[in-house]
């Protein structure tokens, strides 16, 4: 009964009516957000007096703020390349290899998702000074993909779990090679798996603060960064602008994702 | 004398301590259609494995056409393998992956659509070309998989009970379609099942595994009438398995006695000598039921049970000593005489039809 | 639609040729994570042992100083706070999200996700508006004759508490739906059918039945709260620092890399005590993402 919805009873509107609350409480900041970002007041009066572009044409205009953006994008895309090829090779060995200590290893591959970011900044931060590694794009695209590779590792290792291993097998008789096998029937075959590991490592390299701020220099700043810098002066409804776009960007790639996940699966 | 086709030589299998097949050796003929029949963990499909190249044998030979087949990689011994599991490329049509094999060999492409229309067309599913592997039924993705190891005219096809996971008609269709196909094309096939009656169905000769060794081979009938074990005898069809003692023997015939006086003679030995426990072996159908009288030959009992099977009645009667035995009676004519519960009866058979096994 | 069966009778048979197969392809990962996290976090720790002079002071500076101490404290003091709303608020969210028709469920859902992924930047940058002397939420309230001054609603632990919660509701809902998704309805039927009341349904069945996903959720919220850098940074004030804030003071202004090691060594001993209490527990069964 209790996990009956028919059959709650008044149980039912005090779950639903906090639900609402709560979805309410999740949705309408992002949503103001990207309307104070339309509005006309600088000190973000709510509702704006007025509607106007001029945020908008503030950041595009502001060599810095576009500077940022291609900044995470280079990092971003070039941390997801990475991560999807280590995470691929490291799968197949997790998954299909037989040495000592498997399990071990596969947990420690996941240690970077749950322990602290703000340790690993510092700790990179320490050895980068040595290498002279702070401020450049490899420190940056390095410090990403210890953070990134997790997740590829789950989702690739997830899928190639789930694929029945007698189907590469039956490639293998069919005449091809093992490996010839692996790329031509496993790899499609995983695709899923391979496809979500690409989004998150993006996202977590798009959307990461911390190691970002210890690893950026006056020259390379990641957009997070960026934001990050100028929240800590004033609030001004540039930063709405740009959040507002972050919060587009990150509902496209979720739709598309959701897309993608309902064309391949039959 | 021509060296066989295949010969699987002296076979072991062993994980560690853990042995799962032990001196397996076959001989078979081109053209073929030999069974691998055992109970599961016999070391049937292991055996299929380590000729497919899959596992690694511990010891022995695998030759094809007098070449050892174990020096070469799994994927160029030119071997067709249907596995138990459905292991379409999911991601392929039908007929892309009947050409698999094909493209993989650089085949001309003109010969691949030629081939796979004919591999098609051998299992009836041509129009299923530009089907994805999700959109069909288990019975059309076996027969998929099917044309897909044929399609390189590999010597041998080796099937590991394929038909496991359709149920009772369906996979009595497909049998249908594997023995025309065997017809038509003359592949050599190695089938692994666990389901005898499957096995009488479609092979030629019949291996019976057991805890990792063949037991007997020979055709469906040789295990049938001629067991040479009682794990082989108790595998096959029905058995009575009647513990008894044997009062005399000699020219090659012994008389076996029962706890109650009860004898039957003539029974033909099996390498025994002198007395002792033995353990008789009788098919229920080659017994027949008589009404109880004085003097009459064969086992007293009881009926206890009694099940019209169509064209068959079936009858379990307990011996004074508790021991039950299963008789089926053919009905074929009317007027024939029918028990009933609690009928006392005797239960007869031709002593030549006892199979005779070491007792205890 | 037909799937591929794992059939457990037919053993996966499995290549042993080499004692070591597939080392080979873990090595670049395992490299990359060895070069750079495990030795780099060590070498952190370690400083905190040597520097500026070998042995345990900058342990006895951390444990002994009543700043040091209040962000330590203050650490904890949030994170169990921001558990304990979490949990009050997501508990009847997920429980709702598991039965609810398809329709409302679906939509939920799409918000808490869309919630968790966007930036987190944004996600705060919207508290700190809100939350501002001259914000929406003082100038409603104030509008509708509640209070007469603005509250300070953001420099201080309400903020953070706010804040916090924001961010870490989807981590906590999300693994609370999947473990009320477990449980089969029909033992609720059997429940009533064996004379149980509502509230006994709930006290004897559900609760229990729930109880490890419900830690599940609270220890992992707990422990990212604990180690929560960007947020409590903007919402809340120096009076509530926290421990990861102070990690990073330490090393960009003070540049104090003994200390830092230090409460870095604090953060990850209580970090990593947590989770082997989880494992230990509940075993490995993580709802991660």
């Amino acid at each position: 009964m209790l996990l009956d919805y028919d059959r709650l009873g008044a149980l039912r509107w005090l779950l639903g009516g906090i639900s609402l609350a709560v979805a309410l409480f999740l949705l309408l900041p992002i949503l103001l957000i990207v309307a104070l970002s339309f509005g006309s007041s600088q000190w973000l009066q709510f509702p704006p007096p007025g509607w106007t572009l001029r945020w908008y044409r503030e950041l595009f205009a502001d060599p810095g703020w576009l500077d940022a953006v291609l900044a995470s994008l280079k990092v971003a895309s070039i941390v997801t390349v990475l991560s999807v090829l280590l995470g691929l090779l490291a799968a197949f060995g997790l998954v299909r290899g037989r040495f000592r200590g498997r399990e071990v290893l596969r947990a420690l591959f996941l240690t970077p998702m749950v322990l602290p970011v703000v340790v690993l900044a510092v700790a990179l931060y320490a050895l980068f000074l040595r290498l002279h590694l702070n401020g450049t794009l490899a420190g940056f695209v390095i410090a990403h993909l210890v953070i990134a590779l997790p997740f590829a590792l789950l989702s690739i290792g997830n899928a190639l779990e789930r694929f029945d291993k007698a189907i590469e097998d039956a490639a293998v008789l069919c005449g091809a090679s093992p490996w010839e096998a692996r790329l031509r029937v496993t790899l499609p075959g995983i695709r899923l798996g391979l496809f979500a590991a690409a989004i998150f490592s993006f996202l977590a390299s798009w959307d990461e603060v911390v190691l970002a701020i210890f690893m950026a220099s006056p020259d390379l700043q990641t957009l997070p960064v960026r934001v990050w810098g100028a929240l800590r002066q004033d609030l001004s409804p540039v930063i709405a602008a740009a959040s507002a776009l972050l919060v587009a960007f990150t509902a496209v790639l979720m739709l598309l994702a959701a897309l993608f996940r309902r064309s391949k699966e039959p | 004398m021509t060296p066989p086709f295949l010969s699987i030589r002296g076979i072991r299998k062993a994980y560690g301590d853990a042995v799962a097949v032990e001196a397996v050796s076959l001989d078979i003929a081109r053209g073929e259609f030999v069974t691998f029949l055992g109970p599961s963990g016999s070391g049937k499909s292991t055996t299929l494995y380590v000729i497919a190249g899959l596992l690694e044998p511990s010891a022995g030979d695998v030759l094809l056409d007098g070449r050892s087949l174990l020096a070469v990689p799994s994927h160029r011994r030119n071997i067709g393998m249907v596995f138990q599991r459905y292991t379409l490329f999911p991601h392929l049509t039908v007929a892309e992956n009947v050409a698999f094999p094909l493209r993989v060999r650089r085949r001309p492409e003109a010969e691949v659509q030629a081939k796979v229309k004919a591999m098609l067309e051998l299992v009836r599913l041509e129009p299923y070309r530009d089907r994805l592997p999700a959109r069909l039924s288990g019975g059309q993705q076996q027969r998929v998989a099917l044309a897909r190891a044929l399609a390189y005219d590999p010597p041998v096809l080796l099937m590991d009970e394929p038909l496991s996971a359709l149920d009772k008609t369906l996979r009595e269709e497909i049998q249908v379609e594997i023995r025309r196909i065997h017809r038509e094309t003359g592949v050599t096939i190695l089938y692994v099942t666990h389901d005898q009656e499957e096995a009488l169905r479609l092979s030629d000769r019949i291996a019976l595994f057991n805890h990792g060794r063949i037991e007997q081979v020979g055709s469906g009938r040789d295990l049938y009438d001629a067991s040479r074990t009682r794990f082989a005898a108790g595998f096959i069809g029905n058995s009575n398995f009647l513990p008894g003692r044997i009062a005399a023997s000699g020219g090659g015939r012994a008389t076996i006695i029962w706890p109650d006086g009860s004898r039957i003679e003539g029974v033909p030995l099996q390498g025994q000598e002198g007395g002792g426990e033995a353990m008789l072996m009788v098919r229920p159908e080659r017994m027949r039921l008589e009404r109880a009288a004085p003097g009459r030959s064969g086992l007293p009992g009881v009926v206890v049970d009694r099940t019209f099977l169509g064209d068959t009645m079936h009858y379990t009667v307990r011996t004074p000593w508790n021991q039950e035995l299963a008789v089926r009676s053919p009905l074929a004519e009317a007027g024939d005489a029918e028990f009933g519960f609690g009928d006392a009866v005797h239960v007869a058979w031709d002593a030549e039809q006892t199979r005779l096994f070491p007792g205890g | 639609m037909v799937m591929a069966r794992s059939d457990s009778t037919i053993p996966i048979p499995p290549r042993i040729r080499r004692p070591m197969a597939g080392f080979g392809l873990v090595l670049p990962g395992l490299g990359l994570l060895l070069l750079f996290f495990v030795l780099p976090v060590l070498a952190l720790l370690l400083r905190s042992v040597l520097e500026p002079q070998p042995g345990l002071g900058n342990y006895a500076e951390f444990f002994g100083s009543t700043t040091y101490l209040k962000v330590f404290l203050n650490t904890f003091t949030v994170a169990g706070l921001v558990t304990a709303v979490t949990l009050a608020l997501g508990f009847p969210v997920a429980w709702f999200l598991a039965i609810a028709p398809r329709r409302w469920s679906a939509l939920l859902f799409g918000i808490v996700v869309l919630s968790m992924w966007t930036n987190l930047l944004a996600r705060t940058y919207a508290w700190m508006v809100l939350l501002q002397r001259t914000g929406l939420i003082n100038r409603t309230l104030i509008n509708l004759g509640i209070i007469s001054e603005p509250l300070a609603l953001t420099n201080n632990l309400v903020g953070v508490t706010i804040g916090m919660t924001y961010i870490m509701l989807p981590f906590m809902i999300l693994p609370l739906h999947a473990a009320i998704r477990t449980i089969d309805p029909a033992i609720f039927q059997a429940a009533s059918l064996c004379g149980a009341s509502r509230g006994q349904s709930l006290r004897r069945v559900f609760l229990p039945l729930v109880a490890p996903g419900i830690a599940a959720g609270a220890l992992m919220v707990f422990v990212m709260s604990l180690g929560y850098f960007v947020t409590p940074s903007l919402l809340g004030g120096t009076a509530n620092m926290m421990l990861a804030e102070l990690i990073a003071q330490l090393v960009q202004s003070l540049l104090n890399w003994g200390l830092a090691g230090a409460a870095a060594l604090v953060l990850l001993v209580v970090t990593l005590a947590l989770y082997a209490v989880q494992i230990r527990w509940f075993g490995f069964g993580r709802t991660a993402g």
